[in-house]
């Protein structure tokens, strides 16, 4: 653990490269991101579509590894680590949250959250009592024996939120995690973020939607590649017509979350 | 630890979809029904023969000297064949030679047999065995004597004609009455009924059931025409050690009294059930060997299926490998996982197969009198063959899924 360290600095990031070879073309998809992310601090990852921010949240996920560069997580190197090794560091440091959630259907709420304990080895009595003490933290402790299909989506959203904590992960990594729900569901998921940030859990969180965005301390831009800006605010290229005083006045409509655009009652399908 | 989750999670997944579950082990499930058939039939038989069939022809702990052997083993050599056709035959002489040599055995008979057909009136039975034999045949061969008397040393010695018959002959002469003290008719000659033998049944019992016995010089007398031949002359000992010494020294003198020189061949031949044994161990070993063969076949198409199952069980799972991945699989365990799958599938199939072929095995059991034999060791090496076949048809998918990036695979539909 790093805790004292001098910047307590959970991932710290230096040049971060990643290039994609396509035919004769060489794609910089991460064109040198110097990024620091201290202990429990809640950041947003913005950027227009190609802007390389799935890439940097494969590399901070450990899903991948960069063509160049550092990436300090917890006080370890890990640009250099092979399969194996970042399969371990993704059980026990990172906790992901889809935008499609992907919970295995055919398995309870419970046996979800077991899953990354069961690849980190842990006992199926303490498995058990983990998952439901994570769902237990989600107020899912009345559903552990409901599959996903019994469940509404912001509730398959909470399990998987379970999921990512059961681990006691170094970072909560969310991927759009509102991409799939309705603007209340996507308030009670906010929520439950909020909470988690302040009981000291670090999260950072991709989205394209500046709403969801504004509920972190920090935003940190990506533009072709690299960090275009490292504070809350907004940049003008991203900047969308502000939605939500729309919504506040007219909650019945159902609002297509990937659509930024005010809708006119009547007009939603 | 994810070891018993696997299987659970296989196991549901086979049950949740159990028509295209039993399609796709269809393979296995035949090739192992007719490897347990193969198997519990081959070892039926071969208890069978050991227990039954054997001992039945030839009699528990007794060897018999005869002219010429009648089992052979492997290929036959026509030269030898030729000259046994050329040993004496033999008479009452070679009987006194072996009674003397083989003095402390427990009991030692002498036979002749014919072929012919009896009748009491109306009543008559053709292809039957006419036995002269001699007063200890009957407990050489292990034959009991159901209603009436067997054949005792007086009978012999004064050749009376009397004759303890089958339960064939018996039902067949006499449906109504008792046979006892009736005079019935043997190739034309009269014998009076002492005696009906138990009914043996089964398929050597065929015999036994349809023979009529009689004492040994009644039978040269009469069915035999006066040829002098003896048959065969048994010998019969309480301890399967007192066979080899006793064997010894009957040969011995056998030879002395035909004055063999020695390296010159027997003229005669001491048969064991041995023989018949070895004759039987090798068409078994043939039947083990080629059986499974083809068994094989149709356990490499069943192999085949199932890797096609796997395959695209991976393709259609790829976004659950990607999600296990990113919290944490290693490559070996998504390897585990599809390897486990694979290998309950399979052990299923066999499970079935197991089933199938036993139930297959004890239908056959039931239409003739080989008995189904079920041994441990078949059901081993079914449940073996199985996790095998599971585990080759299961690598290379499962190999496939433990190589998929996670990214990729995550972002599939």
């Amino acid at each position: 653990m790093n805790a004292d360290s001098p910047t307590d600095a959970i991932i710290v990031t230096h040049n971060l490269t990643k290039d994609y070879v396509m035919g004769a073309e060489t794609v910089h998809a991460l064109a040198g991101v110097d990024v620091e992310i201290k202990r429990n601090e809640y950041v947003a990852i913005m950027g227009p579509s190609g802007s390389g921010k799935s890439t940097f949240m494969n590399m901070i996920g450990c899903l991948d590894s960069p063509s160049g560069g550092e990436y300090v997580l917890n006080g370890q190197p890990v640009q250099d680590l092979d399969d194996d090794e970042l399969a371990r560091i993704r059980n026990r440091e990172i906790g992901f949250v889809f935008q499609t959630f992907n919970l295995l259907p055919r398995a309870t709420a419970l046996h979800n959250v077991e899953l990354p304990l069961i690849y980190a080895g842990v006992s199926s009595k303490e498995r058990h009592r983990k998952a439901a003490e994570a769902l237990g933290i989600v107020q899912l402790g009345d559903r552990m024996d409901h599959k996903p299909n019994e469940l509404s989506g912001g509730q398959r959203q909470r399990v998987a939120i379970a999921r990512a904590l059961v681990n006691d992960p170094s970072i909560l990594l969310a991927d759009e995690p509102t991409g799939n729900l309705d603007s209340n569901t996507s308030d009670e998921i906010m929520e439950v973020f909020e909470n988690l940030h302040k009981q000291g859990q670090t999260i950072i969180m991709v989205t394209h939607e500046f709403d969801i965005a504004a509920h972190a301390q920090r935003i940190i831009t990506l533009v072709d590649g690299k960090v275009s800006s490292h504070d809350a605010e907004i940049p003008h290229h991203i900047l969308v017509p502000a939605s939500r005083t729309v919504e506040a006045t007219t909650p019945a409509v159902p609002l297509d979350p990937t659509i930024s655009s005010p809708i006119l009652p009547g007009e939603a399908v | 630890m994810h070891f018993w989750e696997g299987i659970r999670l296989s196991l549901q997944q086979i049950w949740a979809q159990k028509l295209k579950s039993f399609f796709s082990l269809l393979g296995i499930i035949i090739g192992i029904t007719f490897l347990i058939a193969v198997i519990t039939m081959v070892e039926g038989m071969d208890r069978y023969v050991k227990e039954d069939f054997a001992g039945s022809l030839f009699g528990v702990n007794t060897f018999t000297v005869i002219r010429r052997q009648q089992v052979t083993t492997g290929r036959t050599d026509e030269a030898e064949r030729r000259r046994q056709r050329r040993n004496r035959e033999l008479r009452m002489h070679d009987v006194e030679v072996v009674l003397e040599a083989a003095a402390g055995a427990r009991n030692i008979a002498y036979s002749a047999s014919s072929g012919g057909e009896v009748r009491y009136g109306q009543n008559s039975r053709r292809n039957i065995r006419i036995i002269g034999g001699s007063a200890d045949y009957e407990a050489v061969q292990g034959w009991k004597v159901e209603t009436g008397r067997g054949l005792t040393a007086i009978d012999d010695k004064q050749a009376l004609q009397v004759a303890v018959i089958g339960s064939v002959i018996a039902e067949r002469l006499f449906p109504t009455t008792s046979p006892l003290d009736k005079r019935i008719r043997a190739n034309g000659y009269r014998f009076r009924v002492v005696g009906v033998l138990e009914t043996q049944g089964g398929f050597t019992g065929n015999i036994r059931d349809a023979s009529i016995l009689i004492p040994f010089s009644s039978f040269q007398r009469t069915v035999a025409e006066r040829r002098q031949e003896v048959d065969q002359i048994q010998v019969k000992v309480n301890e399967a050690e007192e066979m080899a010494p006793l064997m010894v020294s009957v040969e011995g003198a056998l030879r002395r009294d035909r004055r063999l020189r020695p390296g010159e061949p027997n003229d005669f031949h001491l048969q064991t059930s041995n023989d018949l044994l070895s004759a039987w161990e090798t068409i078994n070993k043939i039947l083990l060997i080629a059986l499974p063969a083809l068994v094989g076949i149709s356990l490499v198409v069943g192999g085949i299926v199932i890797m096609n199952i796997m395959l695209l069980s991976v393709s259609d799972r790829t976004r659950e490998i990607g999600l296990r991945k990113s919290l944490g699989a290693k490559r070996k365990d998504i390897l585990f996982q599809f390897l486990t799958e694979a290998s309950t599938l399979s052990i299923v199939g066999a499970i079935l197969g197991i089933g199938a072929g036993f139930g297959l095995a004890k239908l056959v059991e039931l239409f003739s009198p080989l008995p189904a034999s079920l041994s441990v060791g078949a059901i081993l090496s079914a449940v073996v063959l199985g996790l095998g076949v599971g585990i080759a048809s299961g690598f290379y998918p499962a190999y496939r899924a433990s190589k998929l990036d996670p990214i990729e695979a995550l972002r599939s539909e």
